[in-house]
């Protein structure tokens, strides 16, 4: 009609679906901001019904005020510091189980995976019950079996299970024998992170060459050895420059136990927060006719106690320690020193993580094989590649491609699932949220802050996953 | 036909040989035998290093389960079935129990495939527990569903129910069961209050049936909100498709607990402060229905992505508007094809039910909980922890194990990951 006679002519603005698309944004735009300003009128007068004090505006400054209460495990947290100090160990608490958990589970599920498509029946079978049987059951039932039924049952320390001088098992945690850095050590330390970061620089640049000149092969071996180059020279120079500091004192109490630290201020008395502790350093108790009595090493708070010797000591000596020093872990009355030492808690948390997520890493590994077309490993047989080879050099390479992104929710799951810490007591973030909720009463910020760190983990994967698809994605027409 | 080895007509004089069998290692169990577990030196150790382990492993489990302490677990199977519910009213989930397994028998004559299975899987699962002494009024009970289920699904092979009745039946059914669990309804606000029997509070709901309950009502009240998510998340209007983005991004990255806790706190501080505070039954529906269906939302988007572009175009060009292109075009094809991973979620979403236990709620891992600080069990050497927790783990395993067995054959019907 009216239209017809103006090829360009619009309809009028009630058919007209730019107009349409524009008013159903406004409107939804509208009820979004409603809704939502209604939330808030109510939040904020139920809030001022709670707390007169505040008049229901969000106040941030509990960050800064004491805790007052402890933390079982993780970095060094003292009452006294600030809630935010403590969200801080909670966080590091939470990294700690992540980091080492996905190192695990992803592997125990490779290697599940694997089985799981292997041509031996007996194992291929045995990893599908494995990955049914955890699938199946909920993660918490699992956290709660290992705590409650495997952990809380195994020995007291008095009593605990050993494996010979690698690890004993107690209900108070699980003491394993473990390298540290000493005093001599620590500056070796940044020579490895230098070594890491020249070999890769250097790897990059054969790369870089090789592909220039179209020579096969990759950076890999030179980087490798440039890492292991710069870290023997690096031992070297770290051990013959090593020093304990000049400053270096020792408190002697009762005759056999004290601490060897370095006295910042210089007034022989050991104060946390401004002297630092020397851990594992040889010492010698001498009497007071300067006969040595006992020698010892210092633990990791750079405490000692001589168990075996008289209380007769008057002074100390030392000697400069090795850069590694291999701790064993000895039973010391109702506890252990020495040795890497985990909590129940971290146990039971990294056992039930590692398990739970190990299974679906599996699945993920044999979807991942199995979408390689048949035609290759076909291929690979006809060319005399044996099922090893044929793995590693043509299979895994393309089933990467399919396994990487569902890896990394995974991991990501992982990190989140270690919120349930909560159900057996390990400090970790959520946790410690929680305890800040309780003794502060700041509910609505402090789950702002709680979902705000488990976001920014999950942008920082999903960023590495868009670029990673990006770079390996077929681009079809 | 000549003996004459050059001629063209060469006919060999020698009889042949007979056929003979195939050598005895190379089939029947000696050939499989060789194939699957002994075919290389490696392989044999693997195969003895591995049956050793196994054999290690199964004798002690054996072992224990013989001779643990099951009484705990049997002790108190009515709490692990219904929770803290009044015990002189346990006709009501019964009831309940009656109309779902009647309702699921149609839908499995009706539909077919998975929901026959599970089907299958769930009469199997009424009859063991018929046949187990757990009680007199229990076993008649089971056995009653089982017979229901059976004609429920002699009724749908038989009569031709639409199937906009049937899903009109089952929504109908959970308003039943919300009304006949609690036992009537109460809704002060609108000056409701009719009941049939004493009010049960929420709070007595417990157990199994709890579980079923979160489960199920959260992915039934999740799917309309995903389905909506998934559309706008796909839409061309900025506004609308942002904010599913933010949304479904942001409920995605926060682990479950965070938004249990979120709502079990702020939902009283969301309402309007005439409002009675709603109990935690509704606060972790709340929850899980949001979560769920930013879960569901990426779901549903990977069918429609996966649906050609032609089913797009031929809609428009057949000149069908937005919203029937979408009920009668996009929709069904790209929720048929999401059917197997949306029984992984609902498989997802059974075992994340369990959360609910952190926030005080009674269902299964609560009352397992529970169980253990009972008491009467204090004195047992070990605790009644393994017992209980193994009993739990094995019930998820059962329904877990049964769903996702049942969404594999679905997905082998549909040709799912095939050459």
């Amino acid at each position: 009609m009216a239209t017809s006679t103006h090829p360009n002519a619009r309809p009028p603005f009630y058919r007209d679906t730019q107009v349409i698309a524009i008013l159903m944004q406004a409107f939804f735009l509208i009820l979004v901001v409603a809704a939502g300003w209604f939330l808030y009128t109510n939040m904020t007068t139920n809030l001022a019904a709670i707390n007169n004090a505040s008049g229901g505006r969000l106040s941030w400054s509990f960050l800064g005020q004491t805790a007052g209460f402890e933390i079982s495990e993780g970095p060094a947290f003292r009452p006294e510091q600030s809630y935010w100090r403590a969200y801080m160990v909670g966080l590091a608490n939470t990294l700690r189980v992540s980091v080492a958990g996905v190192i695990l589970a992803t592997l125990l599920g490779v290697s599940t995976g694997i089985a799981r498509v292997s041509n031996n029946w007996l194992l291929s079978k045995i990893a599908l019950t494995y990955v049914e049987v955890i699938r199946s059951t909920p993660l918490l039932v699992q956290l709660l079996f290992w705590y409650f039924g495997v952990i809380a049952t195994l020995p007291a320390v008095k009593e605990a299970a050993e494996w010979p001088g690698l690890a004993f098992l107690s209900n108070r945690g699980i003491f394993i024998t473990w390298p540290f850095l000493t005093e001599s050590g620590a500056p070796w330390f940044w020579w490895l992170v230098g070594g890491a970061v020249a070999g890769a620089v250097v790897a990059w640049l054969r790369r870089r060459h090789l592909v220039h000149q179209g020579l096969p092969g990759g950076g890999l071996i030179l980087g490798v050895a440039t890492f292991f180059l710069v870290a023997i020279v690096g031992f070297f120079v770290a051990f013959s420059a090593a020093r304990l500091p000049d400053t270096i004192a020792y408190e002697l109490k009762r005759g056999d136990r004290g601490t060897l630290f370095a006295d910042a201020d210089g007034d022989g008395k050991y104060k946390p927060e401004i002297d630092r502790a020397l851990p594992y350093v040889p010492i010698t108790l001498l009497d007071a006719g300067g006969q040595p009595l006992a020698t010892e090493t210092t633990d990791g708070d750079g405490a000692f106690r001589f168990f075996e010797a008289p209380a007769g000591g008057t002074s100390l000596t030392w000697t400069t320690p090795p850069p590694v020093f291999l701790s064993e872990p000895e039973r010391q009355g109702f506890n252990f020193r020495g040795g890497l030492s985990l909590t129940p808690e971290f146990v039971a948390l990294l056992l039930g993580l590692v398990v739970y997520t190990g299974a679906f890493i599996a699945e993920i590994v044999r979807a991942g094989i199995n979408a390689v077309p048949k035609g290759q490993w076909e291929a690979s047989r006809a060319v005399g590649l044996g099922t090893a080879d044929t793995l590693r050099i043509i299979v895994l390479p393309q089933a990467l491609r399919v396994i990487i992104p569902p890896l990394t929710s995974q991991y990501l799951n992982l990190v989140k699932n270690s919120s349930l810490a909560i159900a057996i007591g390990y400090p970790d973030l959520f946790y410690v949220g929680r305890v800040i909720v309780n003794q502060s009463g700041a509910e609505v910020q402090m789950i702002l802050v709680v979902m705000a760190t488990y976001l920014s983990f999950s942008l920082i994967t999903s960023l590495f996953m868009n670029w990673y698809n990006r770079r390996v994605m077929i681009i079809e027409r | 036909m000549t003996t004459d080895i050059h001629s063209a007509n060469w006919v060999n004089p020698n009889h042949p040989t007979p056929a003979g069998k195939p050598p005895a290692t190379q089939v029947g169990v000696v050939g499989w035998l060789r194939a699957n577990l002994f075919s290389g030196v490696g392989n044999s150790i693997l195969t003895l290093v591995t049956l050793g382990v196994v054999y290690f492993v199964l004798t002690g489990l054996v072992r224990w389960l013989l001779g643990a302490y099951w009484e705990p677990v049997w002790a108190n199977r009515k709490l692990f079935a219904v929770g803290p519910y009044p015990t002189d009213q346990l006709r009501q989930p019964a009831a309940v129990l009656l109309v779902v397994c009647a309702l699921f028998g149609v839908s499995a004559g009706r539909w077919g495939s998975i929901i026959r299975s599970l089907a299958i899987g769930l009469g199997a699962l009424l009859s063991v527990l018929a046949i187990l002494p757990i009680g007199m009024q229990a076993q008649l009970l089971m056995g009653v569903a089982v017979a229901l289920l059976v004609i429920g699904y002699l009724v749908g092979l038989k009569v031709p129910i639409a199937t906009r009745w049937l899903m009109l039946a089952w929504l109908a059914s959970l308003v039943f069961t919300a009304i006949v669990l609690r036992g009537g309804i109460e809704l002060p606000r609108l000056g409701i209050a009719w009941s049939f029997a004493p009010l049960v509070d929420p709070g007595l709901y417990g157990g199994l049936m709890l579980t079923m309950i979160l489960a199920i009502v959260g992915i039934t009240l999740s799917f309309p909100l995903g389905v909506m998510l998934a559309l706008g998340r796909r839409s061309t209007m900025p506004v609308i498709k942002y904010f599913s983005i933010i949304y479904i991004e942001v409920v995605r990255g926060v682990p479950l607990i965070t938004i249990l806790f979120l709502a079990m706190a702020m939902l009283p501080l969301f309402l309007p402060s005439g409002w009675s505070s709603p109990p935690g039954l509704v606060r972790v529906l709340t929850a899980i229905t949001l979560f769920s269906a930013a879960y569901l939302a990426e779901n549903v988007r990977g069918g429609l992505q996966a649906l050609p572009n032609g089913q797009y175009e031929a809609a428009e060009a057949l000149g069908l508007r937005h919203w029937d292109k979408l009920r009668f075009i996009i929709l069904p094809q790209a929720l048929t094809k999401v059917i197997p991973a949306l029984v992984g979620q609902f498989i997802g979403l059974f075992k994340d039910t369990s959360l609910a236990s952190l926030v005080g709620l009674l269902e299964l891992v609560g009352i397992g909980k529970a169980v253990i600080q009972q008491p009467e069990w204090m004195g047992v050497p070990g605790g009644a922890a393994k017992e209980v927790y193994i009993f739990v783990a094995f019930v998820f395993f059962i329904f877990n194990f049964g769903l996702s067995f049942a969404s594999r054959k679905l997905e082998t019907k549909l040709g799912v990951g095939k050459r």
